[in-house]
């Protein structure tokens, strides 16, 4: 099973100092730059959506044609704005590259810029990811003392500035229009579309939102040209994906892999070292939380778009999070609708008001105090609820929550019956035995003699 | 233009309206809350979903632009279904306590559940509880818990009032609407935001458990406190005004008025409201008959002749204006005009004219008034309730027509007759831009006093011999013969609308409106 590394073919050590400028160079970091200002703007995008890359954020939407949709000579100015918000559960795949090799997102957001026409790139980074911005401010002072980045990119004439703006927090700002209210100064968000961001985004000016292994790629694809990025991948995901995995396995990190070639149980069991300590696997969600779950036995698929959505999920933002058998997946899709509850913006009706609705649910079928028509009625508001796919919210967090929602009960409802009827579930009664003992301990006063032996 | 199909009927539009709009224009309508005709789409509230055909979804309304030969299904199973979900989880964590909300009776969140909720909830779980009676200012009052963060104040103050000092806090079902810039609304136009608000969230302190709306008389009239004429609703129970609420008209007010203009109402219950005609006898001012009062007025007046100096107020209405240069011209008044008042003028409706009806009075050749009165012999002061402290000692005729006693009165009256204010009469105004608009009675005048016109009426009948007018509308009918801009006139004529001066001479003239 072949490691396929690309963007990440010479990242130091992840304990190491970013990758420097010099040594960017040295392995021909900077060439795609110096080739596309060579070119037509339009060539570049041209070769973009030749090579077929998709966004990998996780709506999977071709970049190049994105690019194609930027009205030309509006008037107004034309901006690129990076998603690093990576605000994902279970996904830590941008972080790498932002913080091993900085000058890739540069070099990619440089070059999108001219590709698009806009003279002013703004990174924003999740505000969790000190690290990362730490390292791109470094490379961005290297590449402006350079002129790779400012007024006169490489000699050419042409000015483009990037910035780095770091987030407050909030899941929904890595939502892409919710991004682009967050640096505005505003509320995180999201935009109802019409208009869509590409033609009224930033300061209601044309603007391309990528995500940033999106835009890490696009130096590849123009150094070494189309055939060789789609010699990795298939026609559905070309290229190399990143992909983080973790969770209940022996070695959990990211990994650069070939999606054709690489099936989801060769994720965990080579690159992540398998199930710990022995156990065998019960769910795996192969896309960041967000995505349906995936029983133990529909794994046996590769890593692309169009496989991983035919096996009933998807492969999203790349983060694959692994439950053993041990897993109580009331317990977890609790832990998931606390967060979801939590990190919805409260714009639309039918998120605010009913992922709440969905963790006071699940928590009371967790805590022994539910019922069979709980269960019922989880799926049916998950239903109510719809979300971006059904029309009913702006943005697809609603989705987010739904979709886990629905497949934790069509693939594990047995969990939840066993919830139901045991009192609670193995997590919840662990917790309350384990509060009961000490509090008994404490009232006999048998605490401090078994503490005297 | 776009042609679509909306529930099986055809409308034809202009590119870049929006299905809601569309819809709206067949006279039906979709269900909304966060949408406002008058601010920017938000797109939150999510109960204007339609089924569009050809599109996967269910689509918002608000901000679906319409395409030629689009097929609108505002009815059908998909759209019910969906707008059924949205208004279930509206009312998870709203407070059912419309028995005690201020808003009951004009709440959206009652008339769509009435019309396609549901009879039950399946949510049993404690719900969502928020700070309640936050105060936003001495006008305004918060419920968080009945907000459904439309967010349609915080729009109405950043897009209309220019004042962005509303914003949400929070996040997710803690979401509140809270004021964001210093401690409190400072707008004058921040009551908007109650009428704006769909549910019970913002109240008016100054009417907030008064009475329920639907005991309330509405009267549809216009706004006495400046030029701009505002058209209002006026809300009254018990003979007494309540609350006074803008009324739509695009071509004055749009949907708004300022907060001033809400609580001129105050002067209808004001307790030196005159009730009865006096006469001076004696040196005191004596109750007498209407007959007895209108003589001597009349008699004061004839004896005045050119010597006769009179003050018109330009807030009497047009009919008004017209009965009193009738007046002043069969007595050959030498000196007249009317008192310019200022009102604090600003970019967004408040002209700076204090005079409803300055525009009627210069129709009717009057003019601000320069000279002082000081030596005036002989005085008539035709007014309207202002406080009026006119130092005329040296008069020995002193006529006033006012509704409400004041220090001139009392000091140098020598005949009172008791009008009315502009909530108790009937008549229009020409405002600022010209527009015609009609005033109605909204309730009935204390003790004697008499409309303006009736009054004004029946002293030109003293002094002519002449039968009196019998309503404001005959006055109106009769004096286009005299004054081209009101040719044609009728108050049925104006409509709810009013019709600009320039219209109506257009109209006169046969040419096409």
């Amino acid at each position: 099973m072949p490691v396929s590394k690309r963007l990440m073919e010479h990242a130091p050590a992840i304990d190491a100092p970013p990758q420097s400028l010099a040594d960017y160079k040295a392995t021909g970091g900077y060439k795609g730059l110096e080739k596309a200002l060579k070119m037509e703007p339009d060539a570049i995008t041209q070769m973009v959506l030749e090579a077929g890359v998709r966004g990998r954020g996780g709506a999977g939407f071709p970049a190049g044609r994105k690019w194609s949709f930027v009205p030309k000579n509006t008037g107004k100015p034309i901006y690129l704005a990076c998603n690093a918000d990576e605000s994902e559960p279970g996904c830590f795949k941008d972080r790498q590259l932002m913080e091993r090799v900085p000058h890739l997102l540069i070099e990619g957001c440089v070059m999108a810029c001219r590709a698009i026409g806009a003279q002013a790139a703004f990174i924003y980074v999740r505000g969790e990811y000190p690290q990362s911005i730490a390292a791109l401010e470094a490379a961005l002072i290297e590449a402006r003392d350079k002129g790779l980045v400012g007024e006169n990119v490489m000699g050419s004439g042409w000015a483009c500035e990037v910035w780095v703006h770091q987030g407050a927090g909030a899941y929904i700002c890595g939502e892409e229009t919710g991004l682009l209210s967050s640096l505005e100064g505003g509320r995180g968000y999201p935009r109802i579309k019409p208009p869509f961001p590409a033609v009224e985004g930033l300061w209601s000016s044309p603007t391309i939102i990528n995500n940033v292994e999106t835009l890490a790629n696009v130096p590849v694809i123009v150094r070494d040209g189309v055939e060789a990025f789609r010699s990795v991948g298939d026609d559905d995901t070309a290229g190399t994906r990143l992909v983080g995995i973790s969770g209940h396995v022996e070695n959990p990190g990211d990994v650069e892999i070939n999606p054709a070639t690489t099936t989801i149980r060769e994720l965990i069991e080579v690159h992540a070292g398998g199930v710990w300590k022995g156990r065998k696997l019960k769910a795996v969600i192969p896309g960041g939380s967000s995505v349906p779950v995936l029983p133990a036995d529909a794994i046996d698929v590769p890593f692309t778009y169009g496989a991983v959505k035919e096996a009933g999920s998807l492969a999203g933002a790349g983060g694959v999070i692994v439950m053993d058998e041990t897993t109580c997946m009331v317990d977890a899709l609790m832990n998931l609708m606390q967060f979801y509850h939590h990190e919805s913006c409260g714009q639309c009706t039918p998120c605010r008001e009913g992922t709440g609705w969905l963790e006071k649910l699940v928590t009371r079928i967790w805590s022994g105090e539910g019922s069979e028509r709980d269960i019922e009625l989880l799926d049916r508001v998950a239903d109510t609820i719809g979300g971006a796919q059904q029309g009913k919210t702006i943005c697809f967090l609603a989705d987010s929550a739904v979709m886990p929602t629905k497949s934790f009960l069509k693939h594990f409802r047995d969990d939840f019956v066993k919830a139901v009827a045991d009192g609670g579930s193995p997590v919840f009664k662990a917790r309350r035995d384990r509060h009961a003992k000490t509090s008994t301990a404490a009232k006999t006063g048998t605490a401090a003699k078994t503490g005297a032996k | 233009m776009a042609t679509l199909t909306i529930d099986g009927r055809e409308v034809t539009v202009e590119p870049g309206t929006t299905v809601i709009e569309a819809v709206r224009r067949l006279g039906a309508d979709v269900p909304h809350y966060c949408w406002h005709p008058g601010l920017s789409v938000a797109g939150n509230c999510r109960i204007c979903l339609v089924e569009v055909e050809g599109m996967p979804t269910v689509q918002i309304s608000c901000n679906l632009g319409v395409r030629d030969g689009m097929v609108v299904h505002t009815q059908s199973e998909k759209a019910r279904q969906a707008r059924q979900d949205v208004m279930e989880l509206l009312l998870i964590n709203h407070p059912l306590d419309c028995p005690i909300c201020d808003q009951a009776g004009e709440c959206k969140l009652q008339e769509y559940s009435f019309d396609f909720g549901t009879d039950g909830s399946r949510f049993d779980f404690p719900k969502v509880h928020k700070p309640k009676h936050v105060r936003f200012s001495e006008k305004v009052v918060f419920d968080a818990e009945r907000c459904i963060l439309c967010t349609r104040c915080v729009r109405f103050l950043d897009e209309v009032a220019g004042k962005d000092e509303l914003d949400i806090i929070n996040r997710g079902d803690r979401n509140e609407i809270a004021v964001a810039r210093g401690d409190e609304l400072t707008s004058d136009y921040q009551m908007n935001i109650v009428d704006v608000c769909p549910v019970g969230a913002l109240t008016s302190t100054d009417f907030r458990f008064k009475s329920r709306v639907w005991f309330l008389k509405q009267t549809r009239s216009v706004c006495a406190g400046c030029s701009r004429g505002c058209n209002v609703t006026v809300g009254s129970r018990w003979n007494r005004v309540l609350r006074l609420v803008p009324a739509e008209n695009q071509a004055v007010n749009k949907w708004w008025m300022c907060d001033d203009g809400r609580f001129t109402y105050r002067d209808v219950g004001a307790d030196d409201r005159l009730g009865a005609p006096m006469v001076r006898k004696n040196g005191r001012l004596v109750e007498v008959s209407w007959d007895e009062a209108l003589a001597a007025a009349a008699e004061g007046l004839g004896n005045a002749g050119k010597d006769l100096t009179a003050v018109v107020s330009a807030r009497l209405t047009n009919e008004e204006l017209h009965l009193a240069q009738t007046i002043l011209d069969h007595v050959g008044a030498g000196e007249r005009g009317y008192r310019a008042r200022d009102f604090a003028k600003d970019d967004m409706l408040r002209t700076g004219d204090g005079n409803p009806n300055a525009a009627g009075a210069e129709l009717m050749g009057l003019t601000p008034f320069t000279t002082d009165l000081p030596g005036a012999k002989h005085v008539f002061l035709c007014g309207d309730g202002v406080e009026q402290n006119e130092d005329l000692s040296s008069a020995a005729f002193v006529l006033v027509a006012d509704c409400r006693e004041s220090q001139t009165i009392l000091e140098f009256a020598t005949v009172v007759l008791p009008s009315v204010t502009a909530f108790e009469k009937r008549g229009s105004f020409t405002n600022v831009d010209g527009r015609i608009q009609r005033v109605e009675p909204s309730v009935r005048a204390p003790g004697s006093a008499l409309e303006d016109w009736k009054l004004l009426g029946r002293l030109l009948a003293k002094l002519t011999g002449d039968a009196a007018p019998t309503s404001a509308d005959s006055v109106l009918k009769s004096m286009g013969a005299t004054r081209p801009a009101f040719e044609g006139l009728s108050l049925g004529r104006l409509g709810p609308l009013g019709k600009s001066t320039a219209t109506a001479t257009a109209a006169a003239n046969g040419e096409a409106q």
